[in-house]
């Protein structure tokens, strides 16, 4: 465990010094300033049905940005030590495999919690300026950071496979926001005859729908399945990103 | 120290190293010398823990390097080829992370680092980021991280290699200061540094060993050729022809001339013969005039062209 900890404060330091992830956060600022400012637009032209959290990450402008947030993230990870070959340093220090992808995923997520914290900023301003004449909804806010949460376990988990296959950064970024686009898209799919098909699909839609998953948390309904969905998605990917990076160790 | 037994490695079916056997003892260094792609790299990512052997084992400090290659690698300080380093990090916080890394902590950690830097001449660049360091500091840093956790075996992939001639003296001076308190093995592809660093020589030649001696003893077995060098005048163009015909020459090899009515002649001889007493009869005989005849003692060059070329019996020895 302690190595673990050594290795996640040397990975969380590698992001602070190199300028991708102050990119990210700019993005992700920048863009969650539009979809705020979309939303506020929405709300202003008369009644609707949403809260202000629901229309901001239902907002094009969310959308743009969650699929750039992941690859940036993740594309140095692996591809990196590959191309420096300094992951031969790194495996012949005491350090388990396990230790090192941990860590490595532990840093992304760290850094994916961060490039969005500033976006709670947005409510919390609009909060104070209009003294409460707006409803922000608490469980609402709870959800909506709580399926990008489990989104981000899902994705980052992937891009951490993407940048385990390649030791250039280019192609892990483009292999990951090729898989979460095709996630993406599956969902929209399935969400659209999910709605003709009816008994059996349903379940998929729960399952697959990313659409679907931050629709309905952000408006505050909290259910479990996507959760499960994104953990256990998570837990595979890893589970084969560690796989990929033990190879050097299988017999042939 | 280390005890392979048949070692190999196949790399998707190429055989990169085949069957090594070999042991290395406490306190000794040994080099392990062969042209590029002999499996020098191979064998020592091996014998480090990085990757395990297709088949056959390897002991390092009485530990198996697949199935305890956790305790092998604390005890191993491993200096991968060309020196591979994060570039970001700035030298000494760059050491003080792998020095955790490999269980160092608090302030033994921080003298420890203090020690290495000191000991490598890299304190002086302690704070730079390793990106912006010269290619002798670099190999340098990778050292000083070998060294860091107090290895019992240090095994050094190729450290000179790009070096210039000072920082290579200065790395094999360093490599003998080491040699009180740690076994090395170290790789190389230049004989002379084998020569005048190891105790011991193991001959790599795709991926078999074709020799391991003292590099003296390697030197001394040459069954072949020493070289004879002649500079002469006033041979008219015979001289070839005459020196050809002594007895134990083997070749002769004209060299261009430096200067007019010189000329100039490598002899290839047999081994403990020595023509140089007869080419001086001769040139009494006939009357020339040499102003240099030097005998060529064999270099491990010899040894090595000799030997892999395959025209040498192999010298296998423990
Ligand atoms: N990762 C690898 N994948 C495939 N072949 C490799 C790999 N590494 C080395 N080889 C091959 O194995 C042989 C031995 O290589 P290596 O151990 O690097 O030799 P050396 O270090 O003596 O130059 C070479 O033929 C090389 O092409
Ligand atoms: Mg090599």
């Amino acid at each position: 465990m302690r190595v673990f900890w050594i290795l996640l404060k040397k990975e969380v330091r590698a992001f602070f010094i190199s300028p991708v992830a102050y990119i990210v956060l700019a993005l992700v600022m920048v863009l969650g300033g539009f979809s705020f400012r979309a939303a506020l637009a929405i709300l202003e032209s008369g009644p609707s049905e949403g809260s202000i959290v629901t229309w901001t990450f239902n907002a094009l402008w969310f959308w743009l940005s969650y699929f750039f947030v992941f690859p940036l993230l993740t594309m140095r990870l692996f591809a990196e030590e590959k191309k420096l070959g300094t992951l031969e340093t790194l495996f012949t220090a005491p350090v388990r495999t396990w230790q090192v992808v941990g860590a490595k995923y532990g840093a992304a997520l760290v850094m994916y919690a961060v490039v969005w914290l500033p976006t709670l900023g947005n409510f919390w301003l609009l909060d104070w300026i209009t003294g409460g004449a707006v409803e922000i909804p608490r469980g609402a806010l709870q959800g909506s950071y709580l399926i990008l949460l489990a989104m981000g376990l899902f994705h980052l988990a992937m891009g951490c496979l993407a940048s385990s296959l390649t030791s250039n950064q280019i192609v892990a970024a483009v292999l990951s926001f090729t898989l979460s686009i095709l996630h993406f898209l599956i969902g929209v799919f399935i969400l659209t005859i999910g709605r003709k098909v009816p008994e059996p699909f349903v379940d998929l839609v729960h399952y697959i729908a990313s659409v679907d998953h931050i629709r309905l948390f952000t408006q505050g309904v909290i259910d479990s399945r996507p959760l499960v969905y994104y953990a256990t998605l998570a837990a595979f990917f890893l589970v084969l990103t560690h796989q990929v990076v033990e190879f050097r160790r299988w017999r042939p | 120290m280390i005890d392979a037994l048949d070692l190999s490695k196949q790399y998707a079916g190429r055989v990169a190293i085949d069957r090594l056997n070999f042991q290395v003892d406490r306190g000794e260094i040994v080099g392990f010398l062969g042209p590029n792609g002999a499996g020098k790299s191979t064998t020592m990512r091996i014998l480090s823990g990085f990757m395990p052997p297709t088949s056959g084992r390897a002991m390092v400090a009485g530990y198996d390097v697949f199935r305890e290659s956790l305790a092998v690698r604390r005890r191993v300080g491993y200096m991968p080829e060309m020196a591979p380093l994060y570039q970001d990090m700035r030298v000494k916080e760059y050491l003080h992370f792998r020095a955790e890394l490999k269980g160092l902590r608090g302030r033994d950690m921080r003298i420890r680092t203090g020690e290495v830097m000191e000991l490598c001449s890299i304190t002086d660049v302690r704070r730079r980021l390793i990106g912006n360091l010269s290619k002798g500091y670099k190999q340098r840093v990778a050292l000083a991280d070998a060294l860091v956790h107090r290895p019992d075996l240090l095994i050094l992939d190729e450290p000179t290699n790009g070096l210039d001639p000072t920082q290579i003296r200065q790395v094999r001076e360093l490599l003998r200061s080491l040699r009180q308190d740690h076994t090395i093995l170290l790789s190389t592809h230049i004989l002379h540094e084998v020569e005048l660093t190891c105790d011991r020589v193991i001959l790599l030649h795709q991926g078999k060993i074709c020799a391991q001696d003292t590099p003296r003893n390697l030197t001394r077995q040459l069954r072949a050729t020493s070289a004879v060098r002649v500079e002469l005048k006033g041979a008219e163009g015979e001289a070839q022809k005459d020196l050809q015909a002594l007895t134990g020459v083997r070749k002769v090899i004209p060299r261009s001339r430096r200067e007019e009515g010189w000329e100039t002649y490598v002899l290839r001889v047999e081994s403990q013969s020595d023509v140089r007493e007869s080419i001086m009869d001769l040139a009494l005989r006939k009357g020339w005039k040499i102003r240099e005849l030097h005998r060529q003692l064999p270099t491990l060059e010899d040894v090595f062209v000799e030997i892999t070329a395959g025209d040498g019996v192999p010298a296998q020895k423990g």
